[in-house]
């Protein structure tokens, strides 16, 4: 069964006046795999992963999770955003507690975990992310790599079966981007389904196994990498076959 | 911010309960409004000084320069009561005038004692809450209202407020330097007041935008109405802190009755 299906999903702001955000997007992604989402600026990647999580509803069209659609109903939502964890692009969106530990402890909390196994989930996830020694860190005084595997534990201490990402690695160093792979492989190992936005060719082509790619509002490609890159029509019309060729010349 | 925020953060004290820091600051500022003896600002100064340098291992410099920023700032607000300025000679018993061209100012013996009592007793209870951000973080002054079952929606607000400070500080630097390198601040006056009045424009601009990521990103953990939930710290006893405090609020007391 797929995780999630888009039916015809469109979405438009309220202040958007030419085409809509997501504009009849349908697509189907499968369960337990990497994921890239790839697409210019602009395309819808980030309001398409607003949708995961019930963030943003569709004005038309339909989203299935596990084959039921979305519940946007309070105890609904509360149920698929335990689910469904989403880590927003800019750390500093996400951080608004003071201290580190009170941060990841958010989720647990409103999950209605007693205080222990919030303090338990807090230290699994800090664990996970490698920053136990950052625990009682004010969060504004975090570096930005520092500051993006907060955020990460802040959604990892919730358990997700899905974790979404939308390009927290665009901003870090190469050292930064590391841990955060190491992080989401170790999650992925643990059967669940990591998706992430990201601009990173060499992450498409090494790390996902999973690839979708959304042009002006509308999904043209969800399926294997292999496939992407022999699907010739859609590297050229997304713009990806030149970029690609370049990144991989440079990687020779 | 950031010194007073570095050194709430280091500082010996950091891991003791911030009711007894809260509490002995609030006597103190209570005992300098409340007790009309300059003497007791005085030593209110020298106790907070005396746990924050020994206790608490902050600079001496530190210290003394928050106190004396505070204390130029009074200085220039007491001046009102110190000097009266007149146009004509004033007509006074025991006090002394200065003629500067046609503008006479006086002072006298009582208000010179009305000033320095004003100065010393707000410099001692600067100290005392000088003493508390030195030693306190934020986040625990808000556990600590949390505690004192201060309303939630209050508390939310100062923890937002106080977590956007430091995130609105970092636009707003990168602002400036994104002006500054286009030589925006190099300019005629009108074109540097229009310069700055688009930073406070863009950095409104951005405080809302702020925000509404982070209402999506608080709504994306769970989050659906209601206070914002997060663990408390944990504390320690520190009787050393006690004492001392117990021994400046009665030396404060005896001043006071012994005057």
């Amino acid at each position: 069964m797929s995780l999630f299906t888009f039916s015809h999903v469109t979405f438009r702001y309220p202040t958007q006046t030419e085409r809509p955000a997501l504009d009849d997007l349908s697509l189907t992604i499968p369960e337990g795999e990497k994921i890239v989402v790839l697409g210019r600026n602009g395309s819808g990647k980030s309001t398409f992963l607003l949708h995961l999580n019930g963030l943003l509803r569709p004005k038309h069209g339909q989203i299935l999770f596990r084959g039921e659609p979305l519940d946007y109903s309070r105890r609904g939502l509360k149920r698929l955003r335990q689910q469904v964890a989403l880590v927003f692009q800019n750390p500093d969106d996400q951080l608004f507690s003071a201290s580190v530990f009170q941060d990841i402890s958010f989720g647990p909390l409103n999950l209605g975990l007693s205080e222990e196994e919030a303090w338990a989930r807090v230290r699994e996830a800090a664990a996970i992310c490698n920053i136990e020694h950052l625990l009682e860190r004010p969060t504004h005084a975090l570096s930005g790599g520092e500051k993006a595997r907060v955020a990460l534990a802040g959604v990892l201490a919730m358990r997700p079966d899905v974790l979404a990402l939308d390009e927290l690695m665009a901003s870090l160093d190469p050292w930064g981007r590391a841990k955060i792979r190491d992080i989401l492989d170790g999650y992925h190992a643990r059967n669940k389904t990591v998706l992430l936005i990201s601009h990173d060719l060499g992450l498409v082509k090494h790390w996902s196994t999973w690839v979708i790619v959304i042009h002006q509002g509308k999904a043209v490609f969800s399926g294997r990498v292999e496939d992407l890159l022999d699907d010739q029509g859609i590297m050229d019309e997304t713009g990806l076959l030149a970029i690609w060729r370049e990144a991989m010349q440079d990687c020779l | 911010m950031h010194l007073i925020d570095r050194y709430a953060y280091s500082n010996a004290l950091r891991h003791v309960d911030p009711l007894i820091k809260g509490g002995l600051a609030l006597w103190i500022i209570v005992l300098c409004l409340g007790l009309n003896e300059p003497l007791v600002g005085l030593f209110a100064v020298v106790w907070m000084g005396i746990l924050a340098v020994g206790l608490a291992n902050i600079p001496l410099r530190t210290f003394g320069g928050l106190l004396l920023t505070e204390g130029a700032f009074l200085l220039l607000a007491t001046i009102a009561v110190i000097l009266s300025i007149s146009m004509t000679q004033p007509s006074m018993d025991g006090g002394w005038t200065i003629h500067l061209g046609p503008i006479w100012l006086a002072t006298s013996r009582v208000s010179l004692y009305q000033g320095a009592n004003l100065i010393l007793r707000a410099l001692g209870a600067a100290a005392a809450m000088n003493f508390l951000a030195l030693t306190t973080p934020m986040v625990d002054v808000i556990a600590l209202l949390r505690r004192l079952h201060m309303p939630g929606v209050i508390i939310d607000l100062m923890t937002l407020m106080y977590r956007f400070i430091f995130v609105l500080l970092e636009s707003l630097e990168r602002m400036v330097r994104a002006q500054d390198s286009r030589l925006g601040f190099n300019a005629p006056p009108m074109r540097r007041l229009q310069n700055a009045a688009w930073i406070a424009t863009h950095l409104f601009i951005e405080a809302f935008l702020r925000s509404r990521n982070l209402q999506q990103a608080l709504a994306s953990r769970g989050y659906d109405g209601g206070d914002l939930r997060v663990l408390p710290a944990s504390y320690e006893f520190d009787v050393r802190l006690l004492v001392l405090g117990a021994l400046a609020l009665t030396n404060l007391l005896f001043i006071w009755w012994l005057i």
